[in-house]
C-alpha cells in the first residue's frame, strides 16, 4: 500500500547539482563537491559552499573509506522493491563528508558504530549506487 | 518576568481516532468552532488564521495554501493568516507567529488549528527523504532510529530506558479521558512490540490519527471580558539545524539545545521553575534527547534520569501528562499546548498539577531540523 506513494524511489531525477555524483558513481567514483576558496568538501553538492558561500567549486575524488557514525537495521518494508531486513548507515568519510547508505555484504547483526567501510558500487535500476561493505570484507564481491 | 500583550483564550479538539468518513477539514472546522465557543467569542470577532496541517494533508496543493482552503470553508476575511511549515514545531510556531501579528497590531484574535486525517490516509508519514531514499532510507522513524542507534552507542541507553518514556505516555493516557490510547503498557508489551527500525519498536513511535485541535490567540486588552480566565505566554523561541547528514553534530543534540535556554532566558525563567512540560513525543528518543537538551539533565544522561518511572504519573517530573502523541493522539503538538492551558486553568481533572504556574512546551519537525519553543503562565 506503501508502494502508492513511493512509485518507485529509483526513478528520481538528479538536480544540477547532484547529477556530478550519480555520473561519477557509474565510472565506480566516490566524489565529493569541493571548495576551491577554503578546501572544504561536502555533499550533497549544491550551488555555493556551505562553509564560505564561495560559488568557486569543483569536485574531488575521495577514497571510498570511512566509518559507521549511526546506523538502522530496517524491519519493516515501506517498499516492495525494499525487502527487510536491510541497513542504512550514515557514513563519515575520512575525507570528512558524511553520506546516508546501505551495509552490504555482512549480516545486518554484524554491523557496529565505529566499524570501518568501503564504497562498493552496484547497480540498482538506472543508477549505480555507492553501497558500503566492512572493510574486512573489501576483497569479497557479493555486493 | 516579560509577559507578551497576547493571551490564550480558547481551546477545543475534536476526539482522536480512526473517523471513517471524516476528513481534515471538518475536523478542523469542528475545533476551530469548539475553541471559539470556548473563548466565549462568535464568527465576526476571528480576524487571524494560521493553520497548520499535517503530513497527510500538506501544506500546500498546487498553489492553493491549507489556510486558503480552510479559510473559505470557514467564510472568513482575516487581517492575517498563514500557514506553518515546520513539520512537529508548527503547532507552536503558530502560536508564537499568532503573538507577533498581535503585538504588531495586524489582529487581534488569531486562531491557530492543527488538523489530519492521516489514519484515512495510509502510508502517509512513509515518505522518503530526498535522495538518500534510493538506498530504503524511508520515513520518520529510520530517521530517529539513527539518533536512538547513536544514544545508545556513545552513552549506554538501553531498550529499558527508552520502554520508560513509551510505559510513561500509556500510564499518562490512562487518566485521560479522550486519549486514543489508554490500555497500559509494562516493560514486557514494550519489548513484545515489533521491531520497525532498529532500536525503535512500534511502540517507541507516536501514533497516528484522524484529529484536530485549535487555540484562539487574542490581544490581552481583549481577553480581560472574556468567558475565560487568559493564559499568559511568558516566551518563545526557534532554533532550527538545516544541514541534517552534513552536519557533524546532527544526530546528537536537537536544536531545542539552542532553542530552550534561549526562550527560559526570554521568560526570565530557569528549566527548574517549569511546573508542566510537554514535550514533542514524535519518538521515544526525541523525548531524552530533548530532557537533555533543556537542561532537564545533562547530555548522556536521559536514560537513566527516566529510570524508575520519573516522567510518568506520579514521578518527580512528569512529562506529557495527557499521553501526548505517543498515547492521548496526535494533535500535531496542538494538544500539548491545549493541555497546558488545561493545567494552567486547573481543569486537567485527575492529571492536575497542583498549582501549576508556569508550562513549557516544545515542537520538533522534519528531518530533526526544527524546533520551537513556548512557555505559557498563568
Ligand atoms: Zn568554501
Amino acid at each position: 500500500m506503501t508502494s502508492d506513494f513511493h512509485p518507485s524511489p529509483l526513478a528520481f531525477e538528479p538536480s544540477k547539482f547532484t547529477r556530478p555524483f550519480w555520473d561519477a558513481c557509474r565510472r565506480h567514483v566516490l566524489q565529493a563537491a569541493s571548495c576551491n576558496a577554503c578546501g572544504h568538501l561536502f555533499l550533497p553538492a549544491g550551488p555555493v559552499c556551505p562553509q564560505c558561500w564561495s560559488a568557486d567549486l569543483g569536485a574531488e575524488a575521495l577514497s571510498g573509506r570511512g566509518e559507521i557514525a549511526a546506523f538502522t537495521i530496517y524491519r519493516q518494508a515501506y517498499h516492495p522493491d525494499y525487502p527487510v531486513p536491510y541497513v542504512i548507515a550514515l557514513i563519515a568519510l575520512k575525507e570528512g563528508p558524511r553520506l546516508i547508505s546501505n551495509i552490504v555484504g555482512c549480516a545486518p547483526e554484524s554491523v557496529a558504530s565505529g566499524m570501518s567501510v568501503t564504497v562498493r558500487f552496484a547497480s540498482r535500476g538506472e543508477f549505480v549506487l555507492p553501497l558500503f561493505v566492512p572493510a574486512m570484507a573489501e576483497d569479497s564481491n557479493d555486493a | 518576568m516579560a509577559v507578551h500583550r497576547a493571551v490564550i483564550a480558547g481551546i477545543g479538539h475534536t476526539a482522536f481516532g480512526r473517523f471513517v468518513g471524516r476528513t481534515a477539514l471538518d475536523l478542523e472546522a469542528e475545533a476551530v468552532l469548539q475553541a471559539i465557543s470556548d473563548a466565549g467569542l462568535a464568527k465576526h470577532d476571528v480576524d487571524g488564521l494560521i493553520t497548520d496541517p499535517g503530513p497527510t494533508q500538506g501544506v500546500i496543493n498546487g498553489i492553493t495554501p491549507h489556510f486558503l482552503t480552510l479559510g473559505q470553508h470557514l467564510g472568513l476575511s482575516p487581517d492575517f493568516v498563514g500557514s506553518e511549515v515546520l513539520g512537529g514545531a508548527s503547532s507552536a510556531a503558530s502560536i508564537q507567529r499568532a503573538v507577533m501579528a498581535i503585538e504588531a497590531g495586524l489582529c487581534s484574535v488569531c486562531v491557530c488549528v492543527y488538523g489530519d486525517a492521516a489514519l484515512s490516509s495510509p502510508g502517509s508519514f512513509a515518505y522518503g527523504r530526498g535522495e538518500e531514499s534510493v538506498f530504503g532510507f524511508f520515513g520518520a522513524t529510520g530517521l530517529h532510529a539513527l539518533a536512538a542507534q547513536r544514544h545508545m552507542a556513545h552513552y549506554g541507553t538501553r531498550p529499558e530506558h527508552f520502554a520508560e518514556v513509551a510505559i510513561a505516555a500509556r500510564a499518562h493516557a490512562a487518566r485521560t479521558p479522550h486519549a486514543q490510547l489508554r490500555e497500559p503498557l509494562d516493560l514486557d508489551g514494550y519489548l513484545a512490540s515489533r521491531l520497525v527500525a532498529e532500536p525503535l519498536r512500534r511502540a517507541d513511535c507516536c501514533l497516528i490519527s484522524d484529529g484536530a485541535a485549535a487555540v484562539v490567540v487574542c490581544a490581552a486588552d481583549r481577553a480581560r471580558d472574556m468567558r475565560r480566565a487568559p493564559v499568559s505566554i511568558l516566551g518563545f523561541g526557534q532554533a532550527h539545524s538545516l544541514c541534517t547528514w552534513s552536519s557533524p553534530g546532527h544526530f546528537d543534540a536537537l536544536p531545542a539545545a539552542r532553542c530552550g535556554p534561549a526562550t527560559l532566558e526570554r521568560a526570565g525563567l530557569a528549566i527548574n521553575d517549569i511546573d508542566v512540560v510537554l514535550l514533542y513525543d514524535c519518538f521515544t528518543i526525541a523525548v531524552l534527547m530533548q530532557l537533555e537538551d533543556y537542561g532537564f539533565c545533562k547530555k548522556g544522561e536521559a536514560g537513566p534520569f527516566v529510570e524508575g518511572g520519573r516522567i510518568g504519573p506520579g514521578g518527580s517530573l512528569p512529562v506529557n501528562t495527557s499521553g501526548g502523541l505517543m498515547a492521548e493522539g496526535y494533535g500535531g503538538g496542538m494538544m500539548h499546548v491545549i493541555e497546558a492551558v488545561r493545567h494552567l486553568r486547573g481543569e486537567a481533572g485527575d492529571r492536575q498539577i497542583k498549582g501549576a504556574q508556569t508550562a513549557l512546551i516544545s515542537g520538533h519537525g522534519l528531518g530533526m531540523n526544527t524546533h520551537a519553543t513556548l512557555i505559557l503562565g498563568q
